[in-house]
């Protein structure tokens, strides 16, 4: 059994490939290349091939393939998707061009509206017929004009559209409307990309529902295309493996699904990580957990509960100013990065982020006209980072470069040493990481106390310390292998489909009439799921399912997920439903009103499935304490504390099991390093995580 | 005595300070149950010292921003610092004791740190009704006292201990106690959240740390705005302007005029020559509303979040350079016991006005004329079983053109910033439905370089009889164009019953407690902004685009842009005739 994980980022394509033998050895292999952003098949391809190379095997052996791709968030932020074609409903033209009605700045005039600026359909495109829907039942006021239909699909095959997208007011009451519609345009427009909006997502709020499916008709053709691409070099590089895609809510889906369903696969990318983080968490026997995936420009951050992964609340989830109701892992990302550039402000204030010197020019220290200091910087000046294990040595850096951009652009300026001033971007920007951790956490009723911080990315061990104590984490995580975390938390997901119907209920005071309803869709949405987790070959008995609804008190407009107890709904289970409501709220909001009525708005059920889990090697075990086979050399390096230690380097790829390295220590590896400040111990873990924790707690 | 913060402390502070604000608005608006705070986000949420400085507060509607320091001066007329204990609650909503008006009710907590009071957490919300002489909101009535309860800084909580009497008597005064009720709820939940954050925060940091650092913010934000007063060439500004009437007093104008005095680092904002106070509830609290205006005008062009790259705190350091000044019994400032609800479309219009006037002298930073108004609809009725329902609705408008880009269409412009109500959920509760919500297609945008945004038109059908009120404004007075860009359009409001099939009237922006009856629909058609600069310089591709999205005609883009068309057969109809075009343009330029 031969698995690969291959997860694309923006400048590299990290891949992992694992062999599970007859007699159950098993090997892991990892590889790095640059990604090919005009196609990212290319690399995918070029990865694997390479790879095999490397594990001696033939492309032809792999039997799974699973990946994660930035394909479709790049799409939508740079716009370069699908021309789509609107139909809807009759005096409602402009719903995705009024959004909420809210600008996104409050103190600006020369402000940007970027769904008015780029939108994703344009207002010629979206065409109006007759049809109406009413509240509170679905009944028909007016019937769908058909022939409407069919003109503005014709009109569509005109222009040369690829894409058309079918929203109608209501629709989430009463999909036949959209479903006719669909079917005209479908036979009008064979090789078009078509979708309604009770389709993908089957919702109320027309503005949210509808610019999910614009998104969904906006990515999609491209996104297919994509698919199709990365199948056919798959196939011509001789790999007839199966292939499965990450989606946005940690499971994978099969090609066929997403390229029908794209509005899936925007977190495809950042949700290996988290899947990845969860995994390593387990391995160290922590279920609590807090990862925080630092790349060169960005930051994300997400929340591990009980070895559950936090999905967002579905009024959050937007992608570039524009609102995407489906299922997303929470994770947050903000501007602060190895790229973030520092600088003194017009007023005196010492800035750092969100710009950032990405991967061009890059860092000050990279020497390619960058001259604007970064984070990376900073930790070059203070001597964190050495230039020979800067990505495996195979990157030449300057740390005279880092110091002057340092001295000329922050320390004279503001009348510090160059020291100080490195320290300060460091401080600032672990800063904004940590407050970004707490609205995340502490802002959500969750005390870090109790939890581990994994930071991982390339990045990630160089600040994983110091935000563990500003956050006051129970420990820090740096994972065997930091900077391909996502492509390891490929080989560990599972197939995970959801499928959703609103349907308002009170709990309360539900009648038998209600819960039967309640039953039904709860019924046809499970059929629907097992359908789906069917066609990819998982048997009736693998197949597993988790029943969601959405809850809010009547007249509250914010819902909370709620997990439904098993069996058939009752007047006992909505009485459950009420406290379980009441717990998630007061978790949420630190309140809770138990004399108040809640309402079901939103059925989920999520059908999933378990599968093949990635195994590492167990390391021999060590236990030693600074082991002298694994230290390198010394040198001088400053801590947060701004006293600066000769300070010994240890090969990570030598420490073994129940090692300990006490700080102050810095520990290299390719691609990443990882800070052991005085006072703290890094211990291995069996696989080669290493815990940090003070040294007071060790053992 | 205090020894300067380091900049690194500083801005750390600085950020959990943003954090903690924004932490506020946050629980405030998702766990409120009135869809005017849950959805339209009509609340302010911060933190305050002593002196009642703002040290943070969350960017929800700009309104509220600024407004919370009124009601804490005005509190300390009935509660001296003295009498403050540790879990007191006090709400507020008293206009002529600094609130912002009566339905946005203020929610103070006192923060004691080691026993020591140290500062404030409060917010303030719009609430849906306050037991006023109309549901929802009024504009005709006789004075302040018809506005609803006034609760002029009492306690709800004493020590920790609610009181049941006052809770009793708030809940017996409003139309609708269930959404009231909760949302005062939710106020005090987020003004205790402000209290813990910032009593850990001290803890982190020391006391004397974290209040030296919040001064030092408040300097920062300081310089920033005279930094930029100070590039404004000093002299005086006026711009004039007027509106509709005062919603009982039909036909008579009510100017409007603003002069900006620039001198050095400093403004002042003179409202002399505007009307003077009116009898209905037309009028503007001075401390709560009129100079929060004109702080909001301030930062927005001259410290604008979009075209300036830092994060300037939000904070009173950035209100310091601004003098206001309205005249003792005028419109923006007037003599208890006058109403003053309904005060919106005034100040929206002093914002407006200040940017015309420094226009000449800020040209990269000014707008064209804003539709800068606000149609505030309140509908209600009653329920089967004598229960009130009441909806209030903000319709957006438009924004002028800017210097580099058209004006946004169909959006929040100004001192207003909610959301709206999305209509699937409004029709699965309430007897009305939405029979139209797009962009007006009736008129022209306001032609320019950078032409004016597009109004909204909406149309909302009772299905019930009801009661309507609608607050609003620009029915007369155009949106102007500038430096050479077209006016853009007054507002329209229109009555037809879809029943009876009555033909549509248009009636007057203001009326108050309208009767409705089964079938009425009421259309608002909302002001479309000017444009910006010649029209004759605007890129023809950007006229075409105007032309496919079905905003302007081949005719008006030939006579008010010079730009000529060509059919082609693409499924889209037309395409750009260059040639004509610039030889059309340069026939019009001689001319």
């Amino acid at each position: 059994m031969i698995r690969v994980g291959v997860d694309v980022g923006g400048t590299f394509t990290d891949l992992v490939l694992e062999q599970v033998e007859a007699g159950g050895k098993q090997r892991v292999f990892t590889h790095k290349v640059s990604s090919t952003i005009a196609d990212q098949s290319i690399a995918v391809v070029q990865g694997v091939v390479e790879l095999c190379a490397i594990a001696g095997v033939q492309p032809g052996q792999i039997d799974a393939l699973f990946h994660g791709t930035t394909v479709a968030t790049n799409i939508v932020i740079e716009r370069n998707g699908a021309e789509v074609g609107m139909i809807t409903t009759r005096g409602f033209r402009d719903i995705l061009h009024m959004g909420r009605h809210k600008r996104p700045h409050n103190f600006s005039l020369q402000f940007d509206v970027p769904w008015q600026s780029a939108p994703l359909i344009k207002r010629r495109n979206r065409i109006v017929v007759d049809e109406r829907i009413l509240p509170p039942t679905g009944r028909v006021e007016t019937a769908l004009a058909l022939d409407q239909v069919e003109q503005a699909a014709e009109l569509f095959a005109e222009r040369g559209l690829d894409a058309v997208m079918i929203g109608f007011l209501y629709s989430f009451l009463n999909p036949d409307h959209e479903m006719k519609a669909a079917e005209v345009v479908r036979r009008v427009l064979p090789n078009a990309f078509v979708c309604a909006s009770s389709e993908v997502v089957n919702t109320i709020r027309e503005y949210e529902r509808f610019s999910t499916a614009a998104m969904n008709a906006y990515i999609g053709p491209k996104v297919a295309r994509y698919l199709d691409n990365l199948k056919r070099r798959l196939a011509e590089a001789g790999v007839n493996a199966y292939v499965r895609i990450m989606q946005s809510n940690g499971g994978v889906t099969t090609v066929e699904q997403a390229s029908r369903n794209p509005v899936g696969l925007l977190l495809s990318g950042p949700a290996g990580g988290v899947i990845g983080g969860r995994w390593t968490g387990e391995a160290c026997d922590q279920r609590e957990i807090i990862t925080i995936d630092i790349g060169g420009t960005s930051a994300d951050i997400s929340v591990i509960r009980g070895g559950e992964l936090t999905i967002k609340n579905p009024r959050d989830t937007e992608v570039a100013h524009m609102p995407v109701l489906v299922p997303m892992i929470d994770i947050d990302a903000i501007g602060a990065g190895g790229g973030s550039i520092a600088y003194v402000d017009s007023g005196g204030a010492f800035r750092v982020g969100p710009k950032s010197a990405g991967a061009e020019p890059g860092p000050a220290c990279y020497g390619r006209g960058g001259t604007q200091p970064t984070v990376t910087d900073a930790q070059v000046v203070l001597g964190r980072l050495d230039a020979e294990h800067f990505l495996g040595g195979g990157l030449h850096i300057d740390p005279a470069l880092s110091e002057q951009a340092i001295r000329v652009h922050l320390a004279e300026p503001l009348g510090l040493s160059v020291k100080d001033a490195a320290l300060g971007v460091l401080r600032i920007i672990n800063n904004n990481m940590a407050l970004a951790i707490a609205s995340n956490s502490v802002a959500r009723g969750i005390d870090p106390r109790n939890y581990s911080l994994m930071a991982f990315g390339g990045a990630g061990p160089l600040h994983g310390v110091a935000l563990g104590q500003m956050i006051a984490a129970k420990n820090v995580i740096s994972p065997l292998h930091p900077g391909i975390t996502a492509a390891m938390g490929l080989l560990v997901t599972e197939p995970r489909y959801e499928f959703t119907q609103s349907s308002l209920t009170i709990l309360q005071s539900g009648s038998d009439a209600d819960f039967a309803t309640v039953n039904a869709v709860f019924d046809r949405l499970q059929a629907e799921a097992a359908a789906q987790l069917a066609a990819d070959g998982i048997a009736p008995e693998g197949q597993r399912f988790e029943r969601i609804a959405e809850c809010r008190y009547v007249g509250q407009g914010f819902e909370l997920r709620v997990a439904v107890p098993d069996g058939p709904f009752t007047a006992a289970t909505a009485q459950e439903m009420a406290r379980r409501f009441f717990a998630v709220h007061r978790t949420e909001y630190g309140h809770a009103f138990e004399d108040q009525a809640v309402q079901m708005v939103t059925l989920r059920v999520i059908g999933s499935s378990r599968s093949d889990t990635l195994r590492l090697p167990v390391l021999d075990k060590g236990g030693r304490r600074n082991p002298s086979e694994a230290a390198l050399y010394a040198r001088p390096t400053t801590f947060d504390d701004g006293e600066t230690i000769q300070t010994p380097r240890f090969d990570r790829l030598k420490l073994r099991a129940q090692d300990t390295v006490a700080g102050p220590a810095v520990i290299v590896q390719q691609n990443s390093t990882t800070i052991v400040p005085p006072g703290f111990v890094a211990t291995v873990m069996k696989l080669g995580d290493l815990v940090i924790a003070r040294a007071s707690q060790e053992g | 005595m205090s020894k300067t913060i380091d900049p690194i402390t500083l801005q750390v502070i600085g950020g959990a300070l943003h954090a903690i604000a924004e932490q506020m608005g946050n629980v405030l608006y998702r766990m409120s149950y009135s869809s005017i705070i849950r959805e339209s986000q009509d609340l302010g949420a911060g933190l305050f010292d002593l002196d009642y400085n703002t040290l943070c507060e969350s960017d929800s509607t700009p309104m509220h921003i600024g407004s919370i320091p009124g009601y804490m001066r005005g509190i300390e007329k009935s509660i001296p610092k003295s009498d403050w204990h540790e879990g007191d609650v006090v709400i507020h909503n008293h206009p002529y004791y600094g609130a912002s008006h009566s339905p946005d009710i203020g929610i103070v907590m006192p923060i004691f740190y080691h026993g020591e009071l140290v500062g404030f957490s409060a917010n303030t919300a719009h609430h849906l009704d306050i037991g006023a002489a109309t549901p929802g909101l009024i504009i005709d009535v006789p004075d302040v006292f018809a506005e609803g309860m006034l609760l002029n800084g009492l306690k709800l909580f004493e020590a920790g201990k609610r009181n049941d009497t006052l809770w009793r008597y708030i809940s017996g005064n409003t139309r609708v106690p269930g959404l009231v009720m909760r949302d005062l709820e939710a106020q005090i939940a987020s003004a205790e959240l402000g209290v813990k954050r910032y009593c850990e925060l001290m803890d982190t940091y020391g006391r004397d740390t974290v209040e030296q650092a919040a001064k030092q913010l408040m300097d920062y934000s300081e310089t920033m705005l005279r930094r930029e007063i100070a590039k404004i060439p000093d002299g005086d500004y006026t711009a004039e302007g007027f509106m509709d009437d005062d919603g009982r007093t039909r036909g008579v104008r009510l100017p409007i005029k603003v002069t900006v005095r620039v001198r050095g680092d400093d403004v002042e904002v003179d409202l002399t020559g505007s009307s003077p106070q009116v009898p209905t509830a037309f009028n503007v609290p001075f401390e709560g509303s009129t100079k929060v205006a004109c702080y909001f005008a301030f930062r927005a062009l001259l410290l604008d979040t979009y075209t300036h790259q830092e994060y300037i705190p939000q904070n009173e350091g950035s209100f310091r350079p601004v003098k206001v000044t309205a005249p003792l019994g005028s419109i923006f400032n007037p003599i208890a016991p006058a109403a003053c609800e309904a005060r919106f479309n005034q100040i929206q219009r002093v914002v407006d006005l200040i940017i015309k006037a420094l226009a000449p002298v800020l040209p990269d930073k000014c707008t064209a004329g804003n539709a800068a108004c606000l149609s505030f609809a309140s509908y209600s009725g009653l329920r089967d079983n004598g229960d009130y329902w009441v909806l209030i609705e903000v319709n957006e408008a438009a924004m002028g053109a800017r210097p580099a880009s058209d004006g946004p269409d169909t959006i929040e412009e100004l001192m207003r910033n909610t959301r709206n109500n999305p209509l699937e959920d409004l029709g699965m509760h309430l007897p009305m439905i939405c029979d139209r919500y797009e962009i007006r297609d009736d008129v022209f945008p306001g032609a320019g370089e950078y032409r004016g945004g597009m109004g909204v038109v909406k149309s909302q059908r009772f299905l019930t009889p009801g009661f309507m009120t609608h607050e609003s404004d620009r029915n007369e007075d155009t949106p102007w164009g500038i430096f050479g860009g077209h006016e853009g359009a007054t507002a329209i409001v229109r009555i037809e019953n879809a029943t009876s099939g009555q033909p549509p009237r248009d009636v007057d922006a203001k009326f108050s407690g309208m009767r409705a009856e089964l079938g009425d629909v009421v259309t608002y058609l909302s002001p479309c902004g000017g444009g910006y600069g010649h029209p004759l310089n605007r890129d023809p591709a950007k006229v075409l685009d105007d032309l496919l999205d079905g905003y302007i005609t081949p005719d008006h883009a030939r006579d008010v842009y010079g730009v000529v068309f060509q059919p082609v057969k693409n499924g889209y109809g037309w395409g750009l005739d260059h040639a004509a075009t610039e030889a059309l343009r340069a026939r019009m330029r001689a001319a």
